[in-house]
């Protein structure tokens, strides 16, 4: 089937979603939840855009595109409530995300400097026990990129999503850390990590020391 | 959530074993916590890895307020609030010295709170253990350890021959098995366009359609009686007073389906629903309506009830099928829907418990008859319930289309004490909150979309003349944000900042108020979040000054 992408035509398969076809055109929007290894979730609402026809923007991430569907990356609206999402997502955070970060890197596309809306932040809670693994709680943006890739990438399932609303966190096994988890320290989660809430021990050492 | 999860509870679900939530329900009632070996225990019967029993754990409301001896829930729903401003609350706490998931040290007493036990015609609520005591005087018998269980509502038809309020009677069932094939039922469900209930209105013979044609080694009915409007007790009456008719609505749904299974999930906020739709099955399995080949007809069905664990978004049909598989009760993006991959993986259709009641009717009497029930208005008939606050609250079934002034004026008497309707929230806390001085639009899908409003699930719940607005706001923001599943980012986080806007005294900034607004509507992944922002644009539109918003 064919989609049109800012007056650009590409052909897709079926059962293809508007992010792909916008991949497939090799342009970008921006995400936060999505990680292509994984199935689409559909979290973030990073990657809104504009549809011709559709009442509001549409998540490009779980849309299955249909045939002769138009879509603008660049829609107005879309761009305003995806500024207006990374700026909440910010909010939450106690610290700025590391400038190396996928959130650091959206945050400075977006041109985002000050934030509209601050209140409650999520509170400091680090677990650095693991050899290889350490968790900043605080840094979490409930994207579940690290509990998917456990779950469907590696099938481990040591970790899981927690609490819900504002407080709503990742953590590993009871919650008592990686290592008493059954995490195989594959390194999945740190990989797919947008914010820095979970790396790899050699990393962290080494941003500890520039 | 991961398609390996869903196998994986699929799996033990089809050996018979125990959900997880489940067993954490089983341990907090049997211990009044949950230890991280009960944890462990729900995991090795339920199949689901220990770290996600972990997130189960730490999602429903029940699982999370420790119990003692003796635990109080006080009811923090609208029209509690309505009734009281929430001085009830505040009473409680201080004279059990405790705050909400408190527990004193010797373990005699804890409270909680929980969002609508459904008595809102007798504001306020409280439960005492699994006593429901409500209305003048219910707080003093509270703490002197007298609580008595509150008057059930009144309920009502104004029609001779009613739809909802006619006891279920499985004759419905028995003339479509001898009559109708299940495509013929499917089409006469679809030609009395019976739009779904629960609030979004959808088309549920078009639900069917796609479930009949999904692809699946087996298929589910799901009745939705997770009623978490605060200020609604519809589905309460229909699965208290009245659960034959929606078992009788759900058999029917699985014979046009091609359905072997079915499950009711049920409020834990409700105690008696439970009990209520299981003693209904059991009848129903001894007459022959449930069952191993009914009637002689060759077609298989049986029901199995469930109750939920405190969560409002529960209420939505992926994160409902999240429940009843014993997950956290979270929502998922659409496609797939779950006509297509619901419960287990499998084709599934999810109807809210009113809107199964209606089919019953249609298999007997026909479309046209159906259709002829509201003349002016959408086909069928809806039930509405009033709050504490009029005059005559109760459960009555009405005619769409009814204006809304004859129904809050003639039906249920108007308000008490000679107040007046300040506003009305209809449909829940996602529905735009209507002026009193606009009653006069007809109760019904498009005429209450032009006001901002909704029917959502029917409640009808007055403010009157003594409240001020800006409270509701704040009252309305707090639900929201405490209930976000914290799914998607626009809700879990737009709700908490736009419910800190107006939890001060300061006023609050409309342009910072107005993106938000706009990133929740846009922005959200489910109607809760997309919802939420209703309410607060109906107030700002009619009571600008007491929302202190410039």
């Amino acid at each position: 089937m064919l989609v049109t992408i800012d007056g650009h035509d590409v052909e897709v398969s079926p059962g293809a979603t508007v992010l792909q076809a916008i991949h497939a055109l090799g342009r970008e929007v921006p995400t936060l939840c999505y990680d292509r290894r994984q199935d689409p979730f559909g979290a973030c609402r990073a990657c809104l855009v504009g549809a011709e026809g559709a009442p509001g923007p549409i998540p490009a991430c779980t849309t299955p595109c249909r045939d002769g569907m138009r879509i603008d990356t660049q829609d107005p609206t879309a761009r305003r409530v995806v500024t207006a999402v990374v700026e909440l997502v910010l909010s939450e955070l106690p610290d700025p995300p590391g400038e190396h970060t996928e959130l650091g890197a959206l945050a400075r596309q977006l041109g985002i400097r000050t934030l509209r809306w601050s209140g409650h932040v999520h509170e400091r809670r680090r677990d650095e026990r693991h050899p290889y693994l350490v968790f900043q709680h605080e840094l979490c943006i409930s994207c579940g990129r690290c509990v998917r890739a456990c779950d469907e990438v590696q099938g481990a399932f040591a970790l899981t999503a927690t609490g819900r609303g504002f407080d709503a966190n990742v953590t590993a096994g009871l919650d008592a850390g990686f290592l008493d988890s059954t995490c195989v320290s594959c390194g999945a989660c740190a990989d797919t990590c947008p914010t820095d809430a979970i790396t790899e021990v050699t990393l962290l050492n080494l941003s500890d020391t520039a | 959530m991961s398609k390996n999860l869903v196998e994986l509870v699929r799996r033990h679900h089809a050996a018979q074993a125990p959900t997880a939530l489940e067993v954490l329900k089983a341990a907090m009632e049997h211990r009044g916590e949950i230890t991280d070996e009960d944890r462990r225990i729900a995991a090795e019967a339920s199949g689901l890895p220990e770290a996600a029993v972990y997130g189960v754990s730490t999602f429903y409301d029940d699982l999370l307020q420790p119990r003692g001896k003796r635990h109080i829930r006080v009811c923090t729903g609208t029209a509690c609030f309505a009734a009281t401003g929430d001085a009830h609350v505040d009473e409680l706490r201080q004279a059990l010295g405790l705050e909400f998931g408190q527990r004193s040290d010797d373990r005699a007493v804890s409270l909680a709170e929980t969002v609508c036990l459904g008595f809102c015609h007798s504001s306020p609520a409280v439960r005492d253990g699994d006593i429901v005591d409500a209305g003048p005087g219910v707080l003093d018998r509270v703490l002197s350890g007298t609580s008595r269980a509150a008057p059930e509502p009144e309920w009502s038809s104004v029609l001779d021959r009613p739809v909802l309020t006619r006891p279920g009677d499985w004759s419905g069932l028995a003339r479509a098995i001898a009559e109708l094939d299940p495509e013929e039922l499917l089409q006469e469900v679809k030609a009395a366009n019976l739009r779904g209930r629960g609030g979004a209105g959808f088309p549920a013979g078009t639900k069917w359609e796609f479930t009949r044609a999904a692809q699946g080694e087996q298929k589910f009915i799901v009745a939705n009686g997770d009623e978490g409007d605060p200020g609604s007790y519809i589905d309460k009456y229909l699965m208290e007073r009245n659960p034959a008719l929606v078992l009788e609505g759900m058999a029917l749904a699985a014979y046009a389906v091609g359905a072997s299974h079915g499950f009711v999930l049920c409020r834990s906020e409700y105690p008696r629903s439970k009990p209520a739709l299981e003693a209904a099955a059991l009848a129903a399995r001894a007459a022959g309506w449930l069952g191993e080949d009914i009637g002689g007809s060759g077609f298989s069905f049986d029901v199995t009830v469930l109750e939920g664990a405190g969560s409002y978004v529960v209420g939505e049909e992926t994160a409902l099928l999240a429940c009843v598989e014993g997950r956290r009760g979270t929502v998922s993006a659409r496609p797939p829907f779950p006509a297509v991959r619901g419960l287990y993986g499998m084709p599934t259709v999810v109807n809210n418990t009113e809107t199964l009641g209606n089919v019953p009717f249609i298999a007997r009497e026909g479309a046209e008859a159906y259709r002829a029930l509201s003349p002016d208005g959408t086909p069928g008939t809806k039930l509405v319930c009033f709050n504490e606050r009029f005059t005559r609250p109760g459960v009555y079934e009405v005619r769409f289309g009814t204006p809304l002034r004859q129904l809050c004026e003639e039906l249920a008497g108007g308000m008490v004490d000679g107040r007046e309707i300040k506003a009305l929230q209809i449909g829940g806390p996602l529905g735009g909150i209507l002026p009193g001085w606009r009653l006069d639009v007809p109760f019904d899908f498009d005429p209450l979309a032009s006001e901002g409003c909704m029917v959502g699930h029917g409640g009808i719940l007055a403010f009157d003349d003594s409240t001020n607005m800006r409270s509701v706001a704040r009252h309305l923001l707090r639900f929201g944000a405490h209930e976000s599943c914290g799914k998607c980012f626009p809700c879990r986080i737009g709700l908490r900042r736009a419910y800190e806007m107006f939890s001060t005294e300061q006023p609050v900034e409309r342009a910072r108020l107005e993106p938000l607004l706009e990133t929740l509507e846009l922005g959200s992944l489910c109607a809760h979040g997309g919802g939420m922002p209703a309410p607060l644009r109906s107030l700002l539109k009619h009571f600008p000054e007491e929302l202190r918003v410039s």
